[in-house]
């Protein structure tokens, strides 16, 4: 098995500025899952209980000469320590400003090796860090898990292909700041969110204990998918009684998602979408999250570059 | 009997609306220094009253008037009481505080089953551009967009206990022992004192005027305020009588502890009085106004109706 690539310069700026920071709070572990036309960061896929993060880039945003080869279809996946991995991709850059002297010449070659470290008798697999100056070059090893069997990887295929059923319904939130903010607040009052999200377009948050309910709702954000229209008469009721009625209706559904989940998800605005969709998965399976990055300049979905989360679900609300 | 229009027998007791959810904030956590505490909220005309208690030897008070609010309507006979719990009352009411947005909230008591009412309610207009060929080959279409969003809450309430939690605070003598320090003073000595790990004495003087606060424990530590070097930090003093109580430092400690920190910006004074048997009151004023621009404000002068009350009573230490 052979991996070998350079980073491009927009690729080092999207990691180490935008996505390694996010990735970073998703998890202290996750999957690099490398095939002939994509790098996928895989959070929590196999096992059940986090909040599953999957990244998808096409290997021309990230790369340049990139080579990989393998007995198993030419993929590649290993788990990795996100933090050693930022940390090498965040000094590499700044090695790579030292020794480059204005020139974008000094290029930073990523590859997949196996390596004796000191106290071992077994060679061991990193991903390695390579930057060839003038006078000297920098390597900086990254440890890495045994690469996966061909069954291993079929398995993470598997999942990885069923994480990417779309919702039927979608509202679009543009402004994470007010759900952050509100979310970040709420956490001191309670543990469990209440999400209820319906074809008109609105998204509730609620916390509900014995001594509390505290909510949020979003009216009239941009749905996509099955929408449907809210009737006239439900206008001026409680929030909490649309909803109600709204799923009565089947026009809404509603999950329990842990908030500590819901805040980890919203870490992904680091990586600075354009804007974030919710929807409800069908059957209640989970709260899916789907980032959207757009290309610059323009209101067209980039898609070289996707991002969403998935939160699993505590307790079905309601049908 | 004589009732307006609005005083239906089933209009709410209270409905009230508030425009710096902050500062009621502010001033509720002053009196929060433990995380679960029980507090008793009494409503009438005047305003709101939150009372919270420790173990016979604390007690503290928040007074809310009438004027803080933009919108009071009192709808009660009497005054109703409820018991509440004030570290769900306060983080609940932080959620609805959002930096940089004006929220005014409205709270309303009772709810149908005697809950405590909160709501926010938001529409933001969000233009939208595009670009379109109108007659003279290029313009906008510019359409609007509401975007509704709000923030509920509903706070169980208990009914309140039945014994009275009055402190009976009455003067010492004929004139009252009282003396007013900058409350970023106090709170600086009180925080100092914590390293003797001791209980605190304070000791009022007649000549030279002065304010004494002295911990023994595993050292020594004494602050003294001296009425007349200092009138920068010790405001005003009034003693005809010497005295000296000691108080246990945690209940004293509770009464600075969580002064918000624009009562040190704004460069307010707290006032003490000691009374009769050696309770001490501290009393703290908490601006609830929104910040005004730099320029506007005027020697840390607000208006009466922006500003909340803070009272703690401590009980002096048994004396062996």
């Amino acid at each position: 098995m052979k991996f070998k690539a350079f980073l491009t310069e927009n690729g080092v700026n999207l990691l180490e500025r935008r996505f390694l920071p996010a990735f970073d709070k998703m998890g202290k572990t996750c999957y690099l899952f490398l095939t002939k036309d994509h790098l996928f960061f895989l959070h929590n896929l196999l096992n059940g209980d986090g909040v599953q993060c999957i990244a998808q880039f096409r290997i021309d945003v990230l790369f340049d000469d990139y080579r990989i080869s393998s007995q198993n279809d030419d993929r590649i996946a290993f788990s990795l320590d996100v933090s050693l991995l930022y940390r090498a991709v965040k000094s590499s850059v700044s090695i790579c400003t030292e020794f480059s002297g204005g020139l974008a010449s000094n290029r930073l070659q990523i590859k997949l090796v196996k390596k004796l470290p000191l106290n071992c008798t077994q060679p061991m697999p990193f991903l390695t860090f390579e930057t060839k100056g003038y006078k000297s070059a920098v390597i900086q090893d990254v440890p890495i898990s045994k690469p996966l069997s061909r069954s291993q990887v079929v398995e993470l295929q598997t999942a990885l292909d069923s994480a990417q059923d779309l919702p039927p319904t979608l509202v679009q939130v543009q402004d994470p700041n007010q759900l952050q903010n509100f979310v970040d607040r709420m956490k001191h009052v309670g543990d469990v969110l209440n999400v209820t999200i319906s074809k008109h377009g609105d998204l509730q948050v609620q916390t509900s204990t014995t001594l509390i309910r505290l909510g949020s709702e979003f009216q009239r954000l941009s749905v996509v998918g099955e929408k449907s229209q809210a009737p006239a008469e439900d206008r001026n009721l409680s929030a909490q009684t649309r909803s109600e009625r709204a799923i009565a209706r089947g026009d809404a559904q509603s999950v329990q998602v842990s908030v500590k989940h819901f805040l980890k998800s919203l870490q992904c605005h680091l990586t600075k979408p354009d804007s974030a969709f919710y929807g409800i998965a069908p059957q209640g399976a989970c709260l899916t999250v789907i980032f959207q990055f757009l290309v610059p300049g323009t209101r067209q979905t980039d898609k070289s570059i996707t991002l969403h989360c998935r939160l699993p679900v505590l307790d079905t609300g309601s049908n | 009997m004589n009732s307006s229009p609005a005083m239906e027998p089933d209009a709410p007791d209270l409905v009230c609306q508030l425009d710096n959810v902050q500062g009621m904030v502010d001033a509720l956590t002053c009196v929060r220094w433990k995380r679960h505490q029980d507090a008793l909220v009494e409503l009438s005309e005047h305003g709101i009253v939150l009372i919270v208690e420790e173990s016979g030897c604390l007690q503290a008070k928040v007074y809310l008037q009438r004027e803080l609010f933009t919108k009071y309507e009192y709808g009660a006979e009497g005054r109703p009481r409820f018991g509440i719990s004030l570290g769900l009352l306060v983080d609940c009411l932080n959620t609805f505080s959002s930096p940089g947005h004006s929220n005014t909230i409205e709270i309303k008591y009772p709810g149908p089953d005697m809950e405590l009412l909160l709501k926010y309610d938001e529409t933001i207009t969000h233009p939208l551009c595009s670009r379109s060929l109108a007659d003279d080959g290029c313009g906008f279409i510019r359409s609007v967009d509401t975007l509704n969003s709000c923030i509920y809450s509903e706070i169980r309430t208990r009914i309140p206990e039945t014994s009275e939690w009055d402190y009976n605070f009455e003067q010492a003598g004929a004139a009252p022992l009282t003396f007013t320090v900058k409350s970023a003073a106090l709170k600086e000595a009180i925080d100092d004192l914590e390293w003797p790990g001791s209980s605190v004495q304070i000791s009022l003087q007649k000549s030279p005027p002065c304010v004494t606060f002295r911990g023994e424990g595993h050292g020594d530590l004494q602050i003294d305020f001296m009425y007349y070097a200092n009138t920068d930090l010790l405001l005003a003093f009034h003693c005809d009588t010497e005295v000296s109580y000691g108080y246990k430092y945690k209940f004293l400690k509770a009464t600075t502890a969580n002064i918000p920190g624009n009562v040190a910006r704004e460069n307010r004074g707290s006032k003490l009085t000691i009374g009769r048997g050696g309770m001490l009151k501290v009393q703290h004023l908490v601006s609830v106004a929104k910040a005004l621009a730099p320029q506007v404000e005027s020697a840390g002068y607000q208006p009466p109706s922006r500003i909340a009350y803070i009272e703690f009573f401590v009980k002096p230490e048994e004396t062996a």
